[in-house]
């Protein structure tokens, strides 16, 4: 019996920035995932940032995330031996995750029509940007652009500047997530009756998908949702989420409604220390539900709280304000930096973060996140460094495809790996 | 039907709000029959939420509740009450997977923790999921997506500037979240069959929420650097941005770009006709250190043109580009019906409501959405008197004592 979940299948990862997550995932869970990359190196390996902001097949950050602990051959998919051996790899795999433009595998015969034949078992995911058979199938899907297509941009903002991405590209994280999710339920049908099938995975729809439901507002409210700073919409008021504190800034979810109880918490809090209103002491905030703030009421009281609130959290950190939001169970988290949560005591408690030796780190060993999931009785496989270029070569195609020494020289020497 | 992949699970779902139902609703879409556990007392704060039918609240009339609660069916019970036990204890007997996504120690209170389940159902698996772990200091830390997307670190990296922070819509790692989870559930569900094992999951929001920022972290570790908010500047592309276009019908238009290469820009230049522009934006080194200039260029280059025909022509020559998309365009966005991602069902109180659909297709043996959410209660009778057999007499007096209503 194994000790990891997923032991004993192999998945071939032919992906780039659309979906390097998938595999990463699928390797977590004890699938041994193959990444083939072109002998170049994979798209992955040339994502900026890079370690020290000095490029290099293994300094890439995005790389080092989301590809370690797969392993890496190398094949050209350019000439015919190349193929060949992506071919017997698919052959023999469980997966294959690929986000190569829609087409491109087809037509030097990787396609999945292909594999239905050589491997009828194989579950063959494509990682899409907007689909495979839609008007804009064929377009340039790049992460920015997905963001954009799927909504999430235009609620993100000051109305009087652009839209906005986060500085850390979205997009192809929640496709390539979503991807493995697919991934798995197909495997799931394949445990029925032994047949795998295509699955097409849509990083626009990825995207739809996180925006809170605000797609049925125009239908529903007649309203436009668009971005606003810092306000968010709840319980029929619009509400501010961010304030600045002494030294950054934090969240806080002022509503009352069904959340009453922590409203009034915090502004016992704010009185202790002189900042509260009277009236807010001994108001009702069981009132402030949607009916209230529908009907014109509450907007007033709610300026006038955050105006309050605003002058009362300018006087504490966020290291300050969120001790004492974790004692009294108020809804206040800090905007945290990554050094703030490389700090962070509950996360430290669990021991997430992992060191894995690897000498390309100046430091000799990178410190990962860990575990998505905590399982008990089969966990996630640890953080392993991820793969140099080829560095499987021998190992996959002598040991698993059981070739001659003598062959693969023979392909090095053709460009084919 | 009869072809759904997760035909025959059973899943008893406790959760409620983003991550728990999030997760529940891909095994229901597929084939799993999902039963949520609700509180008349405590209803599912999202049924407390617009959007709303004809923006007229109502404990059955939030969308944003029927999105997430597809394909489940629906009962309430009042967990406080002994005998309600009884019959939770029951249902787990039914179930393969039990979720829960409240405070770590609450279903404790109820006696129903998973020391307690496997007693009655060896091959249980349960998964709980709460913001920050079942373990650890901070374990019964309350809140909502909104606050784990600040503490987190998502919030920070979203801004124009130091100083500036535009957070991410709504509860950013409510949509995050769910994605590992189901990849864990799923997976834990294979191993059960293969070896007949349950087991037990803890996902901690936060640290699943992570992994979609791990670069940053690695990064921090490793050199010190704090990633913060960029604007929409890249270090990969230049051009690399939001755009605003010719208004149409008194709204603003944005076009999103992005450009990889000089060859690219090139192709950019001469669809946008800005062909006689200066030389001090040629290579990709230039543009990337002169972000400013770039998006002042672009900015005059596309302000009069309609974005739907720079995104057709900049696409033709290779230039990835697309409408920023608004909640309306999104409705009318020929790829997503392409991909049939709407779909309007008819809620029994609601009546027709649009739904978004599944973000993926298995070609095969592809999921659905089977039925729109169930309104409070729906399907007590049939799960008490058709799945736990109980007589009309059982009823009254279950009802009688508020156990169930």
């Amino acid at each position: 019996m194994g000790c990891s979940l997923l032991e004993g299948l192999c998945a071939l990862d032919l992906t780039d920035e659309m979906g390097a997550l998938c595999g990463k995932i699928l390797s977590d869970l004890g699938t041994e995932v193959i990444r083939v990359e072109p002998p170049a190196g994979a798209p992955t390996r040339r994502i900026p940032p890079f370690l020290e902001d000095e490029p290099g097949p293994d300094r890439s950050l995005y790389f080092i995330a989301y590809e370690a602990g797969k392993k890496s051959v190398t094949a050209n998919l350019n000439c015919p031996d190349g193929v060949d051996l992506v071919r017997r790899l698919a052959e023999r795999a469980d997966f294959l995750i690929e986000s190569y433009p829609v087409g491109y595998l087809e037509e030097r015969g990787l396609g999945y029509q292909e594999f239905a034949r050589r491997n009828p078992r194989l579950v063959y995911t494509s990682i899409t940007g907007f689909g495979d058979i839609g008007p804009a199938a064929r377009y340039k899907a790049r992460d920015i652009v997905l963001w954009a297509a799927g909504g999430a941009m235009s609620l993100i903002g000051e109305a009087d500047k652009p839209p906005l991405a986060l500085s850390l590209p979205q997009a192809g994280l929640h496709a390539g997530a979503e991807a493995a999710v697919a991934s798995l339920l197909a495997h799931h049908a394949r445990a029925r009756d032994g047949l795998g099938q295509r699955v097409v995975v849509n990083a626009q729809a990825c995207v739809v998908w996180t925006l809170m439901n605000e797609q049925a507002m125009p239908m529903m409210h007649g309203n436009e949702p668009i971005r606003q700073g810092v306000l968010f919409r709840a319980l029929g008021s619009e509400r501010k989420l961010v304030f600045r504190c002494a030294d950054g800034h934090v969240s806080a979810l002022l509503i009352g409604g069904p959340l009453a109880p922590t409203i009034r918490a915090f502004v016992q809090w704010m009185a202790e220390r002189g900042f509260a209103a009277d009236w807010m002491l001994t108001k009702r905030w069981e009132d402030w539900g949607p009916a209230y703030f529908m009907s014109g009421k509450g907007w007033e009281e709610a300026r006038e709280l955050d105006e309050c609130a605003q002058r009362f959290f300018l006087t504490l950190t966020k290291r300050e304000l969120y001790a004492e939001a974790l004692k009294r169970r108020l809804l206040i988290a800090p905007v945290s930096t990554v050094a703030d949560i490389a700090a962070d005591e509950q996360l430290k408690a669990r021991g997430f973060f992992v060191e894995v030796p690897d000498e390309n780190s100046p430091q000799g060993r990178f410190i990962f996140p860990g575990p998505f999931a905590r399982l008990s009785l089969t966990p996630i496989v640890p953080p392993r460094r991820p793969p140099r270029l080829g560095e499987h070569n021998r190992e996959v195609y002598c040991g698993l495809l059981g070739l001659e020494p003598a062959a693969l020289s023979r392909l090095y020497a053709q460009g084919a790996i | 039907m009869g072809n759904l992949t997760l035909e025959g699970v059973h899943v008893l779902d406790f959760s409620w709000v983003g991550v728990g139902p999030v997760t529940t609703k891909y095994l229901a879409d597929n084939g799993a029959e999902v039963i949520r556990v609700e509180s008349q007392a405590r209803p599912d704060v999202l049924r407390l939420a617009p959007p709303w039918k004809d923006a007229v609240p109502g404990i059955n009339r939030s969308q944003f509740f029927a999105s997430y609660n597809t394909s489940k069916k629906g009962i309430l019970l009042d967990l406080s009450k002994p005998r309600a036990r009884e019959i939770a204890i029951r249902l787990v007997e039914w179930a393969d997977v039990v979720v829960e996504s409240f405070t770590p120690k609450v279903m404790k209170g109820w006696g129903l923790a998973y020391e307690d389940l496997r007693q009655v159902k060896p091959d249980i698996i349960m998964l709980s999921t709460c913001l920050q772990g079942q373990t650890g200091p901070n374990a019964l830390y309350p809140g909502f997506g909104q606050l784990m997307a600040a503490l987190s670190g998502f919030y920070y990296i979203s801004g124009y500037s130091e100083g500036s922070v535009c957070p991410p819509y709504g509860a950013y790692s409510d949509f995050v979240v769910p994605r590992f989870a189901a990849s864990a559930l799923l997976a834990a569900l294979d191993y059960r069959r293969r070896t007949g094992n349950g087991q037990y999951i803890d996902i901690s929001q936060f640290e699943a929420a992570l992994h979609f920022l791990a670069p940053a972290l690695i990064d921090y570790f490793a050199t010190n650097r704090v990633l913060g908010p960029l604007g929409n500047r890249s270090d990969q592309y230049a051009p690399h941005g939001a755009y605003r276009c010719a208004d149409e019908s008194g709204r603003e238009r944005w076009i999103a770009l992005a450009v990889a290469n000089d060859q690219e820009w090139q192709a950019l230049l001469e669809v946008l006709g800005g062909k006689s522009q200066d030389s001090r934006l040629a290579t990709m080194q230039q543009r990337l250190s002169q972000p400013e200039l770039v998006d002042q260029t672009v900015s005059a280059l596309v302000r009069n043109w309609r974005c739907a025909q720079a995104v057709e022509a900049l696409q033709a020559a290779g230039v990835s580009a697309y409408a920023v998309q608004t909640c309306i365009d999104l409705h009318a966005d020929p790829n997503l019906s392409a991909f049939d991602f709407w779909h309007w069902l008819d809620h029994k109180e609601m009546g027709p409501s649009p739904y978004e659909g599944l973000q993926h297709r298995l070609c095969r043996t592809p999921g659905e959405l089977r039925s729109p959410a169930p309104v409070l209660g729906e399907h007590n009778d049939e799960v008490f008197r058709g799945l736990l057999g109980f007589s009309e007499q059982e009823m009254a007096e279950l009802r009688r004592e508020r156990v169930i209503f």
